[in-house]
């Protein structure tokens, strides 16, 4: 087992070292100039390239390289061009909305797929389970941009429920920005619901005939034992994997969502930092979120111990 | 007012209470309101930067020596009155307003103009286009301060007076680059900022307002909100969305398409009317319009009407209109207009064979950051194609398009668009350095007594001339006026249509 941790902790070094030599490269070679927009639509080159000195822009791109890997050494993700504070106060600030909008739709996912999922196979080929395949499917082909404006013209336009965008103004409380999240929340956990649906009634499609679940059913036992208790658990280690990914899939930012919906979390700090062409933050972002893959990848490792005593490392 | 610039150009100030409201109302002071904007300004620093969103939020903040009446008129703000300029147009004696603080309560005194005026000059892309201009900045006494210029420059006021890359008076203590407090002399004065989430600005209590009438950006600053929060909604649909619940007292930069849904709304649409130009710029420096005979294919090939009517939909917001100026500017002249909007294809191609055109692609960049920009250059090509042009579109996101087009080997044609700025010189196609490179004996010829000349009228007939050489020379092809749509709450009353709308002198009336 301590072998296992140590063999992953250096995989989590050797993954972290590849994402930020790819990430430092893609934003350097991808064309768009920070200083320029920085410095608006009437700013002279002169005042670029004085701006991208300051910047240390016009540096080699080896030496930024350099100066780039010995802050992460010491644990400095740099120094955001734009919001002129360090990429992890940034981030620090984009935390809360992303954190809990993340929460809050792998909830609702949760709550919808597992029972509907284990209901479905249960009910192989009955109407209710073609009417689930069907609107699972249907589910997931929707954009999410699309059913989030849907809920906006609805639930807030039209009926008032919610506010349209934001994450709420100076001074409100944390339910008041709760209450912002809950369209966005929903949008997210309805359209991963689907995935999940899938995986739950294909992994208990899997175990329900399967003979421990017979010899369970000839001893009497009691249909929703059978199911919840023997069938599902071990069916779970599945449908663990795609809730840890999904989760993963929120935390780096439900990018398309947070932006409908106005919410200044994590994926609005990336899309922001792609269009200004804020280096530091797109790669300090995308290391913290290869980060956080990795971990949540671990987190389900360990769980498979948890629900099925056979694994071991 | 021997500088005062411009005389008619009052739409865009047009009150939006005296079109709605059917009595004028007491004003009541009080009340808190969002604004929702397109997005997060890169700097509170308006003297960095030129973006239109840095201007419109910090102008509450910060203020210049002068600024600008309904008629686009250069007119006192912080500076008493307009300034005693010497016969020979070259010294400037300026005499500040007495009693104004800072919003760190300290007083604004010469020291604090002058160390400002100079960051500007060292910082501010107009600041240093200016610089060359300018001797000498000094204190006079405590409330005075003399610019000396080495020749009559006519646009200084109004540079003075703009609000992005923006002349701002800051404490001499904190010059910072970057700046490191935000504390201006404005009515307003920063409480807050969660970068994506708002700006909160609160009224400054020491503020100091002139007192004349309010008119335009000048005139008496009251302080009737308690708040503005401006409130960053990248999404266009979604900012449509709020206006419509109302959720917002103030929505800029609507898509013109949600007009009509806007108008069913809770806040009511307001047109900005002109609001701004689209403009193809060419590269006057290398490779295939470098050659004029080409340049004015493109200008022979061209059709304005088509290209707005693609970008824009409804002809409420767009005027087939090629003078600089539209009607209501001083500026606004006829001069060359009979070769806008030809959308003569035969004669396009026969100016390309006299040319000796090689068929080699005209590189046109393009953005989908502005989709109207893209729809225009959609247009373009297709009328450049039938004009015998091969045509090599370049859509790219607008980061990219504005670090290419500095390089003169990248390509031969970008749309951007501009408002209106009230001081032609202040346009980048004036600056020989601006993408385009546009540097021409004739250009220079037209240019220089126009900036040197300081009588308003004088330099409006001067302007002409200048127009009518970007006709005969065609270093950019203006496609027409646009129009902008924003929604206000009926609730908030007294907002003026400007460009970059402002909220002092604005009140809530439930």
């Amino acid at each position: 087992m301590a072998r296992y941790i140590l063999n992953r902790i250096i995989g989590v070094i050797v993954v972290l070292f590849i994402v930020a030599t790819v990430v430092f490269v893609i934003v350097r070679v991808t064309p768009g100039d920070p200083a320029a927009v920085m410095l608006g639509p009437d700013a002279t080159a002169a005042d670029i390239a004085d701006l991208r000195i300051r910047l240390g822009l016009n540096q080699p791109i080896p030496v930024q390289y350099l100066y780039f890997m010995g802050g992460l050494l010491r644990g400095d993700l740099g120094q955001s061009i734009f919001l002129n504070e360090p990429v992890l106060t940034a981030l620090g600030q984009r935390a809360e909305p992303t954190f809990f909008l993340t929460i809050f739709s792998i909830l609702i996912a949760c709550a919808i797929a597992l029972p509907v999922g284990i209901l479905s196979a249960y009910k192989r080929g009955s109407v209710f389970d073609q009417v689930v395949t069907t609107l699972a499917m249907l589910s997931a082909s929707i954009p999410s941009f699309w059913l989030g404006l849907v809920f906006i013209e609805f639930f807030a336009v039209k009926l008032g429920w919610f506010p349209t965008s934001g994450y709420g103004g100076p001074g409100d409380s944390f339910l008041s920005r709760m209450h912002h999240l809950v369209q966005p929340a929903v949008t997210l956990g309805l359209v991963n619901s689907a995935l999940i649906i899938r995986f739950v009634r294909a992994s208990m499609l899997d175990v329900l005939g399967d003979d421990y679940v017979r010899t369970a059913r000839s001893k009497g036992m009691g249909e929703a034992r059978v199911v919840l208790k023997h069938a599902l658990k071990n069916a779970l280690i599945p449908i663990l994997t795609v809730i840890g990914l999904t989760t993963a899939l929120l935390i780096s930012g439900a990018i398309v969502t947070e932006t409908v919906f106005g919410l200044p979390g994590v994926g609005s700090l990336i899309v922001s930092a792609v269009t200004r062409r804020d280096y530091p933050v797109i790669q300090g972002a995308l290391l913290v979120i290869a980060a956080l893959y990795v971990l949540i990848n671990f987190a389900i490792d360990m769980l498979y111990l948890v629900v099925d005593p056979r694994v071991s490392y | 007012m021997k500088h005062g610039l411009l005389g008619a150009g009052a739409l865009l100030f047009t009150s939006v209470s005296l079109l709605g409201s059917p009595a004028m109302a007491e004003p009541v002071k009080g009340g808190v309101i969002d604004v929702a904007t397109v997005g997060e300004p890169p700097t509170l620093d308006p003297m960095t930067s030129t973006a239109d969103l840095v201007g419109m939020i910090t102008q509450h903040i910060f203020e210049t020596l002068y600024t600008f009446d309904k008629d686009w008129n250069v007119v006192p703000l912080l500076a008493e009155a307009m300034p005693d300029i010497s016969q020979d147009g070259k010294i400037y004696a300026i005499k500040l307003r007495s009693g104004v603080k800072f919003q760190d309560g300290s007083d604004m005194t010469s020291k604090d103009v002058v160390a400002s005026l100079k960051r500007w000059e060292e910082v501010a892309s107009r600041g240093k286009q200016t610089a060359s201009d300018i001797q000498s900045i000094e204190a006079d006494g405590d409330l005075g301060v003399k610019i000396t210029l080495k020749q009559p420059y006519a646009p200084l006021l109004s540079l003075l007076a703009f609000n992005n890359s923006a002349a701002i008076i800051l404490p001499s203590d904190d010059q910072d680059m970057p700046l490191k407090k935000v504390i201006g002399t404005g009515p307003y004065m920063l409480k807050d900022r969660k970068p994506d989430q708002y700006i909160q600005l609160v009224r400054f209590d020491g503020y100091k307002s002139r007192s004349d009438a309010p008119n335009g950006y000048g005139g008496a600053r009251h302080q009737y909100l308690d708040e503005i929060r401006f409130v960053p909604v990248p999404d266009p649909n979604t900012r449509v969305q709020g206006a419509i619940a109302g959720q917002f007292a103030y929505a800029d930069s609507l898509p013109v398409e949600s007009y009509d849904q806007v108008k069913g709304g809770k806040d009511k649409a307001m047109i900005l009317k002109p609001f701004g130009w689209p403009v193809f710029m060419m590269n006057t420096k290398e490779g295939v319009l470098s050659n004029l005979q080409i340049r004015k294919a493109v200008q022979a090939a061209m059709n304005s009407e088509d290209m707005l009517l693609a970008a824009f939909g409804s002809k409420e917001f767009f005027t087939v209109d090629g003078s600089l100026y539209p009607e209501g500017f001083a500026w606004h002249s006829d001069a060359g207009t009979e070769a806008y909007n030809q959308g003569n294809p035969e004669k396009a191609a026969e100016l390309l064979k006299k040319a000796g055109y090689d068929g080699k692609p005209i590189r046109i960049l393009t953005s989908r950051q502005y989709e109207f920009h893209y729809k225009m250059a959609q247009v373009a090509q297709a009328y450049l194609e039938q004009a015998g042009f091969k045509v090599d579109m370049q859509v790219v996101d607008w980061a990219t398009l504005t670090q290419r087009r500095a390089d003169p080997k990248l390509w031969d044609m970008f749309i951007t668009h501009s408002p209106f700025l009230p001081e032609p010189a202040l346009n980048g196609y004036m600056q020989d350095s601006s993408p385009g490179w546009w540097a021409t004996d004739a250009k220079h010829a037209a240019i220089e007594p126009f900036v040197t000349e300081t009588d308003p009228k004088k330099r409006a007939a001067l302007f002409s001339k200048v127009q009518q050489v970007t006709f005969d020379e065609v270093p950019m092809y203006k496609v027409g006026d646009f129009n902008a749509l924003a929604a206000v709450s009926p609730e908030l009353k007294d907002v003026n249509q400007a460009s970059w709308p402002y909220f002092w002198n604005a009140y809530l009336q439930k």
